[in-house]
C-alpha cells in the first residue's frame, strides 16, 4: 500500500500533445482514483492509447503534467522512471508477448529481470500467476500457439508478475469472442477487487466497459467531454455522450466526412 | 526559380535526415555496448544468440568456403602451372583465403543470412509492441534484446570466417592435390612455411571482427529504426544487406591498405 493514499493515483493537469500538426490532446485534466476501475472512452483515433503511453512515460507531453502516485513521471530520471514502471503494469492490445520464448518464460521474464528469486520460488510464483488467469496448463505453449484471448491473459499474468499497484489496459475487449470477453471482464474486476490493483482501461466497447467501470471519462477532439459513474453517463444530457453510448450513426459526430453538397459534386 | 529552391530544400532535407540517422545509429551503438553487463548477468541470452546467429550459419559458411576453395585451386593451378609454379598452390589458396576471401565473403554471406534475419526480427518486435512491452515492464529493450544480438554477431563472425578459410583450404586441396595431381606434401609444407601468423592470420581475424561489429550493428539499427509497417520492414531488410555490403567492401579496402601497405 502506498504512502500517498489521499492523492489520486494519476493526476493529469492541462495536458497538451501534438502528433505532427495534429492536436491529440488540447488541455486535459483528469484525476484517476485508486483501487477503482476507471475507463477512458472515446471513438477510434482520439488518442486513448497515446494517453496510456503518456501516463507510462513512453511519450512526452508538449505541455502539462502527469503525476503517477505523486511523482511527475516526465521529470524522473531513467532509473526512477524504471523503478516506478515496476509498479505499473500495461496490457497491450496485441499482448506484446515475446514470441521466441514460451508462456512460462514470458511470465517469468520480469521476475528474472528484477528479482533474485531462486528457480524453485520463481516457478511457484509463475504458476500462481498463470493459475490466476486460468492458463497454468498452457505454460509450455509458444505465443504463436495461443488464441488472441489467451495471449491477452498470458500478458495479464506477466503484467501482474511484479504485483503492481495499477494496470493499464489498452482496448482489452477488441476482437474477442463473447466467451473470452466475459473471461477478461471477470479477470479485470477480480484483480481490481481481490488483489487491490487499480485499473485504467481505454476502450470503445461501451456495453462491457460500462458493466465493470466505476468511473468513466469520455474524450473527444482532444478534450474530456464528459465524466462520471456509468449510470450518470447513461442519463447524460450531453448529445455527444448519448450518440457515443447508444451508437447512433449520426449526431454531433456526423455520418458524412466534410464535403461540398452532393449535387454540386455530381454536376462538377 | 521555385524548382531550384525546391532542389536545395530537398537536398538539405536529405542531408539533415542522413546526419540525424547517423547520430541515432551511433547513439544506439553506444547504448548497446553500455548494456554489456546484461550479458554478464544473464549469459543465457548471449548463448541463445550465438546459436541463432552463429551456429545456424555454419553449414552455409562451410559449404561456400569449400566451393570458393575449389575454384581457387582450379584457377590457381591453371595460372601457376604456366610458370611451373604449381607447388605454391597451397600458399596461394591459403593466403587469398585468410587475408581476403575468408573475412569478406563470410561477412557478405553473414549480412545476407543473419543480418537480414536480425533486422526482420527486431523490426517485427517493434511492430508488434514487444519492445514497448519490455519498456513498460521496466526492462530496457536495448540491453535485453539488442546487446546480446550484437555480441552474438561479433563473436560469431571471426569463428565463421575461420571455418570458411579452413574449408576453403580443404577445397583447394581437394581440387589441386586430389584431381590435378599437385604433390600432397608440397601443398601443405609450402603453406606452413609461407603463411605468417601475424601478417596473414591475425590481420584476417581483425578484419572479420571489424566486419562482425559493422554488419550486426547495421542490421540491429535498421530493425530498431524501421517504420513498423510491412513496407517499412521490407525496406529496412533491403537496406541492411545493401549497406552491409558497401560497408564491408569499403572497409576491406581501408583495412588492407593499413595492414599490408608499405
Amino acid at each position: 500500500m502506498s504512502s500517498h493514499d489521499d492523492i489520486p493515483l494519476v493526476k493529469i493537469r492541462n495536458l497538451h500533445f501534438k502528433r505532427g500538426s495534429k492536436m491529440i490532446f488540447d488541455g486535459i485534466d483528469m484525476d484517476i482514483p485508486r483501487q477503482k476501475v476507471t475507463a477512458i472512452m472515446g471513438p477510434s483515433g482520439t488518442g486513448k492509447t497515446t494517453l496510456l503511453k503518456l501516463i507510462g512515460g513512453q511519450l512526452r507531453p508538449d505541455q502539462g503534467t502527469i503525476e503517477v502516485d505523486g511523482e511527475n513521471i516526465h521529470a524522473l530520471g531513467t532509473r526512477d522512471l524504471y523503478k516506478l514502471r515496476m509498479r505499473m503494469g500495461m496490457l497491450f492490445q496485441s499482448g506484446a508477448l515475446l514470441t521466441d520464448i514460451n508462456v512460462f518464460e514470458n511470465v517469468a521474464d520480469p521476475l528474472r529481470e528484477h528479482t533474485d528469486l531462486s528457480e524453485n520460488m520463481l516457478r511457484r510464483l509463475v504458476l500462481l500467476k498463470l493459475e490466476a488467469v486460468g492458463l497454468r496448463g498452457a505454460r509450455d505453449l509458444m505465443p504463436s500457439e495461443l488464441s488472441g484471448g489467451m495471449a491477452r491473459r498470458v500478458a495479464l499474468a506477466r503484467a501482474i508478475a511484479l504485483d503492481p499497484m495499477m494496470i493499464m489496459y489498452d482496448e482489452p475487449f477488441t476482437g474477442q469472442d463473447p466467451i473470452s470477453m466475459g473471461v477478461l471482464v471477470k479477470l479485470i474486476r477480480s484483480l481490481n477487487d481481490a488483489a487491490h490493483i487499480s485499473s485504467i482501461m481505454v476502450s470503445h466497447d461501451v456495453r462491457e466497459t460500462l458493466e465493470i467501470a466505476d468511473m468513466v471519462f469520455v474524450i473527444s477532439n482532444g478534450k474530456v467531454v464528459d465524466h462520471g459513474e456509468p449510470e450518470a453517463l447513461h442519463s447524460s444530457a450531453m448529445k455527444w455522450t448519448k450518440q457515443f453510448i447508444e451508437g447512433l450513426p449520426d449526431g454531433p459526430v456526423p455520418f458524412h466526412y466534410p464535403a461540398p453538397e452532393l449535387v454540386e459534386d455530381l454536376l462538377d | 526559380m521555385k524548382s531550384i529552391t525546391d532542389f536545395f530544400a530537398n537536398l538539405g532535407g536529405n542531408v539533415l535526415s542522413a546526419v540525424q540517422k547517423l547520430g541515432r545509429g551511433h547513439m544506439l551503438f553506444f547504448q548497446m555496448v553500455m548494456g554489456m553487463d546484461e550479458i554478464l548477468r544473464r549469459p543465457s541470452l548471449l548463448i541463445k544468440q550465438l546459436f541463432y546467429v552463429g551456429v545456424l550459419s555454419v553449414i552455409l559458411i562451410s559449404l561456400s568456403g569449400f566451393f570458393v576453395g575449389m575454384v581457387l585451386g582450379l584457377q590457381g593451378y591453371y595460372t601457376l602451372s604456366q610458370f611451373g609454379a604449381e607447388a605454391t598452390l597451397g600458399v596461394m589458396v591459403a593466403a587469398s583465403l585468410v587475408r581476403e576471401l575468408g573475412p569478406v565473403v563470410t561477412a557478405l554471406l553473414f549480412a545476407g543470412r543473419a543480418g537480414s534475419a536480425l533486422t526482420a526480427e527486431v523490426g517485427l518486435m517493434k511492430a508488434t509492441e514487444q519492445l514497448s512491452g519490455l519498456e513498460m515492464m521496466a526492462v530496457n529493450p536495448i540491453r535485453r534484446v539488442l546487446t546480446p544480438r550484437l555480441f552474438g554477431g561479433i563473436i560469431s563472425m571471426p569463428l565463421l570466417a575461420a571455418m570458411f578459410s579452413m574449408f576453403g583450404v580443404l577445397g583447394g586441396w581437394f581440387v589441386g592435390v586430389g584431381l590435378l595431381g599437385v604433390d600432397d606434401g608440397t601443398y601443405w609444407s609450402q603453406m606452413q612455411t609461407k603463411i605468417d601468423l601475424h601478417e596473414d592470420i591475425y590481420n584476417g581475424i581483425i578484419k572479420s571482427i571489424v566486419f562482425g561489429v559493422v554488419c550486426t550493428w547495421i542490421a540491429l539499427f535498421e530493425g530498431y529504426d524501421s517504420t513498423p509497417t510491412s513496407e517499412g520492414l521490407s525496406r529496412a531488410t533491403t537496406r541492411t544487406v545493401v549497406h552491409s555490403a558497401f560497408a564491408i567492401l569499403g572497409l576491406d579496402f581501408i583495412l588492407t591498405a593499413i595492414m599490408f601497405g608499405e
